[in-house]
């Protein structure tokens, strides 16, 4: 694209003004011409207005004046509608990056990520003994089960459970059980080895569940929650 | 008094109420088979000469050279203007006075013009004076006098009006629409010159100019009116024989093609009441075969001033825009057509603060031509492009100009019969695809003078010559988007 937009007084020092008097061709004795001024002042003459020549802009298949455009015009076209649908694409998927960056600033920071898990060494932790940690503000039981408690559990009726699951669905290795310590009815901490069915006991109100956490008698509706967990080697769980 | 009433009515009744009563005389398809036939005769020299013979008592006779401000080079741009004034100044034989005398005592009419590709010198006179006429202007074309003061005194009058001329915007804004579109190559120079070539032309240049132009082969003699064509073959023989037709040192000038720069110059005076504007694109050259859809596409957009008393009931759908919401005082759609390229535009001159509209109704009428144009608006096309034709030759003036140009551009007359057909053969589709061939997403030429502040960024003009659906980018960007992103993630 090319521009030149030409006003009458900024060109007025490279076009000569077409004022030439002369003498008057009609009649003798006339006065001499005066130039005719156009509404707005003199105006110079517009064929000696010169198109600047822009040859240094050009793309090399229109800078010669002898040859049509027509030809190469669809090749050009293409080479601008490519070059710019490239940077429309590439540019939308920047912006995309950016705005994502910024969006995702506000979600949880490292730190926070880093309290939302925890790692557990399990040989801390004896046979038939149940462990208590801070995991998310809550407490976390990991109980390290003996064969007897896992067979039992493993062999319990659904149909006396309130809230039926499988013993091998709560866990991924039965030697260890670990859900969180809130008792499903009002949120108090249950008891480790307490209660009729060798669990936990919550002392609020009388929730007895079993060595597998499960509601077995009392208030609560559920089951004790299992969190995401999993077994990077055979000593250590990272819960979360 | 009853009596008379009685007889009068008895004698017009009939012809009121006859069925022919406001038809023409003559049918539209009988007017085309009945025009009488051109002839053309090759003279040994490679003068052509061609005549209508209409009957008329008067005729036109003139000769037609294929020379214009196309031919000249920057230096000496404006010689055939210049060359047009001194035509008439005195020949070898006579001076100005006796060939003033000759001219007004048969009544004649003696005139030129010059233009990018044709220069024409032409009388009008009576048919009896037919040979009087033709030896004329075989003295005015091949024996100049070239005074030297009157060569001076024609400065001035040049000079002059190139000065006058630049209160017709119109043709202003038009040679400025030339010099951008074509800038860099001769078809941008105006037929005028400028004012440095009106000071400096010589006598010299002048006869360079002739002596390189003016050969037989690149002229016609034409005549239309009560001549006959073999009487006017004789006086060519008797008259131009003379006529070069071999150029000096073999130096034929050849016509390079022009090349077409999408661009656009503005010049912008806020004291003018109108602003004139133009925008054009490359059109098709005169024997193009694609000459006539565009045509019938020009009569489709039309015409309008505001003289027009249609109103809102115009047939053009950009007139009635223009009547309804006050777009313009004038538009017209045009295509000047040279030998090898054209330019296909609309002109139009309107307030200044209605000047953005008016270009967006423009360019909408534009695409419109080429998408979603109808039967019904090219069968209206068709007949206003047929009645201008056939209603253009109107006299024996406009019958030689159209013979003399055709014979330029074609080789020969294209009769009205052949125009009728190949308007007829145009559809719809036709229209639409040859207009897309030369308007759709092309790279326009605009030229404005007067109060243009309002005229839109090029930029804007240039995103007005094609139509894009939001949906489709929408979808298409969508789409590419989404590969693009599967494909990075593969390779996080």
């Amino acid at each position: 694209m090319m521009s030149i937009a030409a006003r009458t007084g900024a060109l007025s020092p490279y076009l000569r003004a077409t004022q030439h008097t002369t003498k008057s061709l009609l009649s003798p004795g006339t006065k001499e011409l005066v130039p005719v001024a156009a509404p707005g002042g003199i105006r110079h003459a517009h064929t000696d207005i010169k198109i600047p020549d822009f040859s240094d802009y050009r793309r090399p298949e229109v800078v010669d004046p002898n040859k049509s455009s027509q030809d190469s015009s669809e090749g050009r076209r293409v080479f601008s509608y490519l070059v710019t649908g490239a940077t429309t694409v590439v540019g939308i998927y920047a912006a995309k990056t950016v705005v994502s960056q910024f969006v995702s600033s506000m979600s949880a920071s490292a730190d926070v990520l880093a309290l939302s898990k925890i790692e557990i060494k399990l040989s801390d932790i004896p046979e038939g003994k149940n462990m208590t940690f801070k995991w998310r503000g809550k407490p976390l039981f990991v109980r390290h089960r003996t064969e007897k408690e896992i067979s039992a559990e493993q062999s319990v009726n659904m149909g006396e459970l309130r809230d039926p699951e499988h013993d091998k669905d709560r866990v991924i290795n039965p030697k260890w059980v670990i859900v969180l310590g809130v008792c499903t009815h009002l949120g108090c901490v249950p008891i480790a080895n307490a209660g009729d069915y060798g669990g936990y006991y919550c002392p609020c109100h009388g929730s007895h569940y079993d060595a597998s956490g499960r509601i077995r008698k009392g208030p609560a509706p559920l089951n004790l929650e299992v969190p995401f967990y999993e077994f990077p080697d055979e000593d250590s769980v990272v819960v979360g | 008094i009853i009596f008379w009433l009685c007889l009068f009515l008895v004698i017009s009744l009939p012809i009121l109420l006859s069925l022919r009563r406001g038809q023409a005389s003559v049918s539209y398809a009988q007017s085309l088979v009945g025009a009488p036939e051109t002839h053309l005769t090759t003279l040994d020299n490679g003068l052509r000469v061609a005549s209508e013979e209409t009957g008329h008592a008067t005729c036109t006779v003139g000769l037609w050279i294929s020379v214009g401000s196309r031919y000249e080079s920057e230096k000496n741009n404006g010689a055939g203007f210049f060359l047009e004034h001194m035509a008439f100044k005195g020949t070898k034989k006579r001076p100005q006075t006796a060939l003033e005398q000759q001219v007004e005592s048969m009544g004649a009419h003696l005139s030129a013009y010059t233009s990018r590709e044709h220069t024409a010198y032409y009388m009008k006179t009576l048919a009896k004076d037919l040979p009087k006429a033709v030896e004329l202007l075989s003295e005015v074309v091949q024996s100049c006098s070239l005074n030297e003061a009157e060569i001076e005194q024609q400065r001035g009058v040049v000079l002059r009006e190139l000065e006058e001329v630049e209160s017709n915007l119109q043709d202003v804004c038009l040679d400025l629409l030339h010099a951008t579109a074509f800038q860099g190559t001769p078809l941008s120079q105006s037929v005028l010159g400028p004012s440095k070539n009106a000071r400096t032309l010589t006598r010299q240049d002048l006869v360079d100019y002739i002596n390189s132009h003016y050969k037989a082969t690149r002229m016609v003699l034409t005549a239309a009116g009560g001549v006959n064509h073999e009487e006017l073959v004789g006086l060519a023989k008797s008259h131009f024989s003379g006529l070069s037709f071999e150029y000096e040192g073999d130096a034929i000038p050849l016509l390079s093609p022009c090349r077409f720069t999408g661009s656009e110059i503005r010049m912008r005076d806020d004291a003018l009441p109108l602003a004139h504007v133009a925008i054009a694109v490359e059109g098709a050259s005169a024997a193009s075969p694609d000459i006539v859809p565009l045509m019938v596409a020009n009569s489709i957009i039309g015409s309008f001033d505001l003289t027009y008393g249609g109103g809102k009931h115009l047939s053009s759908r950009l007139a009635r825009l223009a009547v309804e919401e006050k777009l313009c005082h004038s538009f017209q759609a045009f295509h000047s057509s040279y030998s090898d390229t054209g330019l296909l535009g609309i002109h139009f001159v309107a307030d200044k603060h209605y000047i953005e509209d008016m270009m967006h109704w423009s360019q909408n009428a534009w695409m419109n031509l080429c998408t979603t144009v109808t039967e019904s608006d090219v069968a209206r096309g068709k007949n206003a492009l047929k009645a201008s034709l056939v209603g253009q030759l109107n006299g024996t003036t406009p019958i030689c100009d159209d013979i003399g140009r055709h014979i330029l551009n074609y080789g020969r007359r294209i009769p009205l019969a052949e125009w009728d057909a190949r308007i007829d053969a145009v559809t719809p589709k036709m229209v639409r695809d040859i207009c897309s061939k030369y308007i759709y997403d092309k790279c326009p030429a605009v030229a404005a003078v007067g109060p243009v502040e309002q005229l839109p960024d090029y930029n804007r003009m240039r995103s007005a010559m094609y139509w894009l659906s939001i949906t489709i980018i929408l979808c298409s960007l969508h789409s590419i988007y989404e590969c693009i992103y599967n494909f990075i993630l593969m390779h996080h």
